[in-house]
């Protein structure tokens, strides 16, 4: 859906399919003007994403192929580039212009030659320990400003070792050679990358061996400009760092939608039969157990998977149930439509039940003519060409920028079963009468705490995704709900929510600043998994009680319309707050009508502070 | 003359996507002194692109040279003349 004026993400896929896999820079490069010359007003916000690039060598070159890509995925770059070669200074300075352009994702390109320059620079007997320290040392102290300056999130790429090694066949018994200053620089990089939420390690030496090392690096360019990475890497590189963008900007793909026919199993299933589909483990077959096992890895990461199959429904069931060599099961499934309606329409069904954006849904299916009259209907789902050759499937869908998935809580793991559990409620929902009789049957028990170590990675989540139940949709990072926790400027609170039929684990924030004349609530949200019953009243009722209890009267708040947020216009006014003249919305707490649902089992609660397991949560 | 044309043609191509004009504006009179657009790491990614393009290396000599729409047809020219 485009606003009259505005640009939409098609319209920049438009401009991106002008290049195709393969051509050189030059196609990129006119490519990337062409995308100078859409006026910048008619950009939306939601399409745009902050992305620095700070680098040992020239990138200047890569700036176009980056931004094709991401236009290819729907994604507007306004990007920063670190003057050559300051890496080091422009993290360490806040006073940096990588500072001030305040990115979502900084990626750090380093290649080799830096450690290979430093090695020189020592006397022998040459040793990898100082090498690596001389290097990472300085490093990570600019990460850690960066980090507590709310980075946004890092990325930084493994040292590759840049040329084919002189050093010998017997170099692997030895310390002292380059190619083990690499792999130790490499496992320290690694250790300590992991160690921290906000920072990724970026897999060079896996997109150099695919792309090839003797096309990966241009050494005529690397010799005269100090551009290393060839037509051929930069495209590759750039794709993969699409994945980070568009994951960083909540813009990852949800759940996965497929067909079956020719994309699960080889065949159609009406035509040859349960015993007649290619899948198994020999060819013809063999391509497609292993297709159905990479979209399990895909699923294991929190990415739902459905289907839209035109097949008849009771057939295809009995194929998922009963076939030997199906990997994708009932319980995989987080829902599926199996029959001849018209796949847009079902498509649009299915993210009514998951209640998942249309933009956030990506379709795998193997007709062209599908594909097409799918993309038509539905301009913001993403519909991409699949391979013609099925045995392509398995390698061609790890390379689908937004499949990326950055931060796996537990909740993600759990959220095909979720999902099932809420088929189960839905059925239970249409045999009740009232909405009463409804929450009253559920058992729904909530859990209030205040944020600690083990509920942090979620609590961050929660705040960069939800856009529905969200009063005033202020996205905080890590770096930044830490400090104001640790000041006692915020008190954050969380709500996990269970039910009789499964837990929905930790589904509600909200954020509040304590003062004397009255606790105002900065951030509230729930996630749409339990919008509906009610458990928004309690986490407020819980708020007001902790008020009272610090001799406060009065809770204010706001409602910021983000046009995404309707779900959440009535909430204030419908529990007892008025505005006041500025948009303030205010209740008092002698007031009456602010009560605990009956129907909601408080568990767990301890008042702030006298919890024995509140690590962080003063 | 169908080589020589096709020649010109391609690089008056790759002057306008790397340098962001007009494929018209291009011709005889068309070098770097005058155009804006042709920075050093233009001039960079212009001589990789050729080399690319049309599987020759060039000197740094040559590269010095390579400044104008008609030096960059000569150029080739030769590079592709002592090649048959």
């Amino acid at each position: 859906m485009s606003l009259e004026g505005q640009v939409d993400s098609a319209a920049l896929e438009r401009l991106a399919s002008a290049v195709q896999p393969g051509q050189p820079w030059s196609a990129y490069q006119a490519a990337a003007r062409a995308l100078d010359r859409i006026p910048r007003e008619t950009i939306p916000d939601r399409l745009r994403a902050r992305v620095a690039i700070l680098g040992s060598f020239t990138l200047d070159p890569f700036l176009p192929v980056l931004r094709v890509e991401a236009a290819r995925a729907g994604l507007w770059l306004d990007t920063y580039l670190a003057p050559y070669g300051l890496y080091l200074s422009e993290l360490l300075d806040p006073g940096s212009g990588l500072y001030q352009f305040r990115p979502i994702v900084t990626f750090l390109a380093i290649d080799g030659d830096v450690l290979w320059n430093q090695r020189w620079a020592e006397t022998p007997p040459l040793k990898s320990e100082p090498v690596v320290g001389g290097l990472l040392t300085p490093l990570f102290a600019g990460l850690d400003a960066f980090e507590r300056a709310g980075s946004g999130i890092v990325v930084m790429n493994d040292f590759v070792l840049p040329r084919r090694s002189t050093e010998g066949v017997n170099a692997f018994r030895s310390k002292g050679t380059f190619a083990h200053t690499i792999a130790h620089a490499n496992k320290h990089l690694r250790l300590r990358l992991s160690l921290r939420d906000q920072t990724f390690l970026f897999p060079l030496a896996d997109v150099v061996g695919q792309v090839g090392r003797t096309h990966a690096f241009n050494w005529r360019t690397h010799y005269r400009g100090h551009l290393t990475w060839s037509d051929a890497l930069m495209a590759a590189i750039a794709e993969r760092y699409v994945g980070f963008a568009l994951a960083a900007m909540g813009k990852a793909t949800k759940c996965i939608v497929l067909d079956l026919d020719n994309t699960l199993w080889g065949g159609v299933l009406g035509e040859e039969g349960p015993t007649g589909i290619a899948l198994g483990p020999h060819w013809p077959g063999s391509e497609f157990v292993d297709f159905q096992r990479e979209l399990l890895n895909l699923q294991r990461q929190g990415i739902l998977l459905a289907l839209c199959s035109k097949n008849n429904e009771s057939e295809a069931l009995a194929v998922l149930r009963d076939h030997p060599s199906m990997l994708i099961r009932e319980p995989q499934l987080a829902a599926f439509r199996i029959n001849w309606e018209d796949k847009a329409s079902n498509i649009r069904s299915l993210a009514g039940e998951l209640n998942i954006g249309l933009d956030h849904m990506l379709l795998l299916d193997d007709s062209p003519h599908e594909r097409a009259w799918v993309k038509d209907q539905i301009p913001e789902l993403r519909v991409p060409d699949l391979p013609p050759d099925p045995s392509m499937y398995a390698h061609w869908v790890g390379s689908l920028p937004s499949l990326m998935v950055l931060q796996q809580t537990a909740e993600d793991l759990q959220r095909t079963q979720q999902y099932q559990e809420s088929r189960t409620r839905e059925t239970y929902r249409t045999s009740i009468d009232s909405l009463e009789d409804f929450l009253r049957g559920l058992g729904l028990r909530v859990h209030i705490g205040l944020v600690d170590e083990g509920s942090m990675a979620r609590v961050v989540q929660l705040l960069a995704k939800t856009n529905q139940f969200n009063l005033t949709t202020r996205r905080h990072d890590e770096a930044t709900l830490r400090r104001q926790v640790a000041s006692a400027a915020w008190r954050v609170y969380t709500m996990g929510v269970a039910d009789r039929f499964g837990d929905f684990g930790l589904t509600a924030v909200a954020i509040v600043e304590p003062a004397a004349a009255a606790w105002h609530v900065e951030s509230f949200l729930l996630s749409c998994r339990v919008i509906g019953k009610s458990v928004e009243t309690a986490l407020l009722v819980r708020i007001a009680e902790d008020a009272r209890g610090a001799g406060v009267s009065v809770l204010s708040a706001e409602f910021i319309d983000s046009g995404r947020n309707q779900v959440a216009s009535t909430f204030l006014s419908n529990h007892g707050f008025d505005a006041d003249a500025e948009g303030r919305w205010l209740r008092s707490l002698d007031a009456p009508g602010l009560e605990w649902p009956a129907y909601i089992t408080p568990a767990g609660w301890h008042p702030a502070g006298t919890a024995p397991d509140n690590h962080g949560g003063r | 003359m169908g080589d020589e044309s096709r020649i010109s043609s391609r690089v008056r191509q790759l002057l306008a996507q790397v340098l962001d004009v007009p494929p018209d504006s291009i011709g005889p009179g068309f070098s770097a002194d005058s155009t804006g657009g042709w920075t050093s790491l233009n001039h960079l990614m212009l001589v990789s692109q050729l080399e690319s393009e049309f599987e020759v290396v060039f000197s740094n000599q040559e590269i010095g040279e390579l400044t104008s729409f008609t030096a960059i047809i000569e150029a080739l020219g030769r590079r592709l003349d002592a090649g048959t």
